[in-house]
């Protein structure tokens, strides 16, 4: 039987979890990783890497890496243009239509970016299934988490993305009632709970109450534009803003490589560790280091309160939405039982103490903010294979779904923080005599006028029977499944007749399109397979290159081989991991596969005889202690 | 399992799964016990199980609407057949329905009002335009009132005092508004005594109470309009 996952799919990291004998757990790499950097970078010979690969490659080749592309998803070009400024890959795409991401010299779709990194979150489980000796390790099913307050552009382009990477998306599910889920999991317990998530690129806030194992959200508020990328761009302004003045070689947006851009790359990398640094420390240093186009390097301490003032205004825009939920809800910040903490931003003590005095009580912080929404939807998964019903999620809309009527002003038909799945019917009639066919402009959003709401999709009612004006009754029913993505179907009443309805999404990809990228996937599939073996063979030659350097320090070298190794051998060994380390950049994967066998059979010898050492060392050292 | 399962005569639904006939406020199949498919089914009285009451225990409420929520919901018919799949989206997504209008207990007398087969009473509805007669007198006095604090306003009077004299108007609407709640309370009280009454007496309850839910929604709008001048004022204060 093959295997099912949960994937919390980040702005920043992505994970992936399963169910081992009904306890979630994610899964890692071998060094015992379990992120992985939602980065995608385009090598000069079209494979593709992902992940810390790709993070690596930022700094040298930004102009053909993309990051945060989930802050894409399900927009328009007019949406993105002010932040798409700050990056360093192109964004385009037509007025009124689908971003599209000039990456490399390839135009893309949101979408068919983070179906490369579910494709490699897929490829990890399976290596993961198969180590553990599984006949069938094969990942074709996930279910996969979104920003509570993601609309139905933004939920319908990530369940492209999971079809396009040949995943069956069982369920979109929100990251914050997925981290509920698995808080959930060891304690049977009662009461309302409300769930602060702040991520890389998004904040959402839902207030659930649970009882009976049943996970009710009462309301859900957020905002799909809120997140650490804001706090790593107010410091980078305030780096920016110091190095003012000092010469900047290279102009905005030019060639790969061109001063700003790998300059605010290297700038980018380490605000972000004066920011992690800053959750712990109460002062730290920002280091970028020199470099041709900064030539003095730059060096700034910063304390925590410097930090919490640069800050403040952000974590306060936070607290907005929750005001919101908890209104929406009908509770005051009293009623609530429990306050959870979800997303890496969460980390950050500010955060930490803004949520505890609005609540009056500590946040649990008890599994890693990190790691708990892909624990939750891992327990979603579960639930859905195995039919297992203990628990049970009942999740919101949380955008009021309406239609364009008269003079432009937006009827709601299903209201925001309705439980989904949910329906709602409206009828239409025609204007004119014998008129045939009848738009409908479908709109979310909680604003009055049409214009003010998003544009869902546009369709057509056809086939009405020819009627005098008025006298037809047809009836528009809206469904809301519980993945929170709508679907519509329409009737004439008087005459039974099923209308055909051509949706065409605003922000969307048409069934088509996905289809086509799911074709163009497999034709890709064979060079980043490629590209994959050709990471993997680097990352097994810099293990072997890493262990031989070590023994190479090691203080009893000179003695070793005086005793144990033979003549030359010694040499043998370094001549081999200089021409390991020499072709390690080539991407030739035969050769440096071929240069690791050569150095680990030059070591071979001396390893044993370390570790014979090493443990008559040991055994002398046991024997002093024990007796 | 006998063979023969006797149709009834009031059975509105077929078990697509076994053919079968089912009462109309049976969820799942009494032969196959499959989930049957939502028909045209009009009452969320009856779809929960509860009597045509006004008087609803919120506990009880939530526990119905958990307890069928676990059995409707599509979590759990990820592996049936299409059929079963689409009658527990709809199930759902109609018990979703169902517990949002009952759970409120204006919106569950309108729900009342229209299963018993009376006129909508919903805001912006019927004759929302017309003053209720039982305000005229109430809503002469306002109207006079606010047009003459907005054109003291306009021609730039100290809107402290005109602030005092707006709460002073609105006081006799709230004074009203909380006598309309009680009112509805007794009708509803009401309603609920007289399951055993008369066709004529349980359709004047009815009446009364739509012209309670009108006259309610009339008054929201005037607080709504006093709430509009007060935000004006509140504006001209800061310039």
């Amino acid at each position: 039987m093959s295997h099912v996952v949960g994937i919390d799919l980040g702005t920043t990291n992505s994970l992936v979890a399963w169910v081992k004998n009904g306890v979630p757990e994610v899964i890692r790499d071998q060094s015992g990783d379990a992120l992985v950097p939602s980065v995608v970078a385009i090598g000069e010979d079209g494979t593709v890497f992902v992940g810390r690969e790709a993070q690596r490659r930022l700094l040298t080749t930004p102009s053909r890496t993309v990051y945060s592309v989930k802050r894409f998803m399900g927009r328009g070009i007019d949406d993105v243009r002010d932040e798409a400024a700050l990056l360093p890959f192109g964004i385009g795409g037509e007025p009124g239509g689908v971003v599209r991401i000039t990456v490399a010299g390839r135009e893309l779709t949101p979408p068919e970016i983070s179906a490369f990194v579910l494709k490699e979150l897929k490829h990890r489980a399976e290596e993961f299934f198969r180590e553990q000796g599984e006949f069938d390790f094969e990942v074709d099913r996930a279910v996969i988490t979104v920003p509570a307050y993601f609309n139905d552009a933004q939920r319908t382009a990530t369940r492209d993305a999971g079809r396009i990477a040949g995943l069956e998306v069982l369920r979109i599910i929100n990251e914050p009632t997925a981290a509920s889920l698995a808080y959930g999991l060891d304690k049977k317990n009662r009461g309302t709970i409300a769930v602060y998530d702040l991520g890389g690129g998004t904040f959402d806030i839902s207030v659930l109450k649970v009882e009976d194992g049943v996970f009710q959200v009462l309301s859900t508020n957020g905002d799909t534009h809120l997140g650490g990328d804001d706090i790593d761009n107010l410091m980078i302004g305030l780096v920016l803003n110091e190095i003012v003045g000092r010469a900047l070689s290279g102009a905005p947006g030019g060639p790969e490589g061109s001063a700003p851009q790998r300059l605010i790359q290297e700038i980018r990398k380490a605000v972000i560790q004066a920011k992690v640094d800053l959750s712990e420390l109460d002062a730290t240093e920002i280091t970028v280091e020199p470099s041709s186009h900064l030539p003095q390097g730059y060096r700034r301490r910063i304390t925590r309160a410097e930090f919490e003032a640069l800050i403040a205004p952000f974590v306060e825009r936070t607290l907005g939405p929750v005001r919101l939920a908890l209104e929406d809800a009908g509770l005051e910040p009293r009623d609530i039982d429990e306050a959870v903490l979800v997303g890496g931003s969460t980390r950050i003590p500010l955060v930490r103490s803004k949520v505890a005095e609005l609540f009056g009580r500590a946040p649990h912080t008890e599994l890693n903010p990190d790691e708990v929404v892909a624990l939750g939807a891992a327990v979603q998964a579960d639930i859905l294979i195995s039919g297992r019903r203990e628990m049970l999620l009942l999740d919101v809309t949380p955008l009021s779904l309406g239609i364009e009527t008269m003079g432009g002003v937006t009827s709601k038909i299903i209201v925001r923080n309705s439980t989904i799945p949910a329906s709602g019917r409206e009828m239409f009639t025609t204007g004119v005599d014998n008129q045939t066919a009848v738009d409908v402009h479908v709109l979310q959003g909680e604003r009055e006028l049409a214009a003010d709401c998003r544009s869902l999709a546009q369709f057509k009612l056809r086939g009405i029977p020819p009627m005098p004006a008025g006298l037809p009754r047809i009836e528009v029913q809206f469904q809301i499944d519980a993945n929170g993505i709508l679907s519509v179907a329409a009737r004439e009443l008087r005459t039974g007749i099923e209308q055909t309805i051509e949706v065409k999404p605003s922000y969307g990809l048409t069934e088509g399109e996905v289809e086509r990228m799911l074709i163009e996937s497999f034709e890709h599939a064979e060079a980043d397979f490629a590209a994959r073996l050709l990471i993997e063979a680097r990352n097994d030659a810099e293990t072997v290159i890493l262990a031989t350097e070590k023994s190479l320090r090691s203080p009893d070298l000179e003695g070793v081989a005086r005793t144990d190794l033979k003549a030359g051998e010694l040499d043998r060994i370094r001549t081999a991991l200089a021409d390991l380390k020499e072709v390690m950049s080539a991407a030739d994967r035969e050769l440096i596969h071929e240069k690791t066998h050569a150095l680990n059979h030059a070591t071979h010898h001396l390893a044993e005889v370390m570790m014979n050492r090493s443990v008559r060392e040991a055994l002398a050292g046991k024997n002093v202690t024990d007796v | 399992m006998s063979g023969h399962i006797p149709v009834r005569s009031d059975a509105a639904l077929e078990c697509r799964t076994c053919g079968a006939g089912a009462p109309v406020d049976e969820h799942f199949c009494p032969n196959c016990s499959r989930i049957l498919a939502l028909g045209r089914h009009g009452d969320y009285f009856a779809f929960l199980g509860l009597p045509r009451r006004l008087t609803i225990t919120p506990q009880d409420l939530e526990q119905r609407f958990r307890d069928l929520s676990r059995k409707f919901h599509p979590d759990y018919y990820y592996n049936a057949p299409p059929a079963e799949r689409l009658a527990s989206l709809e199930r759902s997504s109609y018990l979703n329905d169902a517990y949002r209008t009952l759970r409120n207990p204006v919106s569950r007398i309108e729900h009342l009002l229209a299963i018993e087969g009376l006129p909508s009473a919903k805001s912006g509805e019927g004759e929302g335009g017309k003053v209720p007669p039982a305000l005229l007198e109430e809503v002469f006095a306002l109207n006079e009132e606010l047009d003459d604090i907005r054109e003291q306003r306009e021609s730039g009077a100290d809107s402290a005092s005109l602030s005092a004299r707006l709460s002073k108007a609105r006081q006799p609407i709230d004074r009203k508004r909380e006598e309309h709640e009680k009112q509805l309370g007794e009708l509803a009280a009401r309603w609920d005594s007289q399951e055993q009454a008369t066709a004529e007496e349980r359709r004047a309850t009815l009446e009364a109470l739509r012209e309670r839910l009108l006259e309610r929604n009339y008054i929201n709008n005037l607080l709504a309009t006093i709430d509009r001048e007060a935000s004006s004022l509140q504006a001209a204060d800061l310039r």
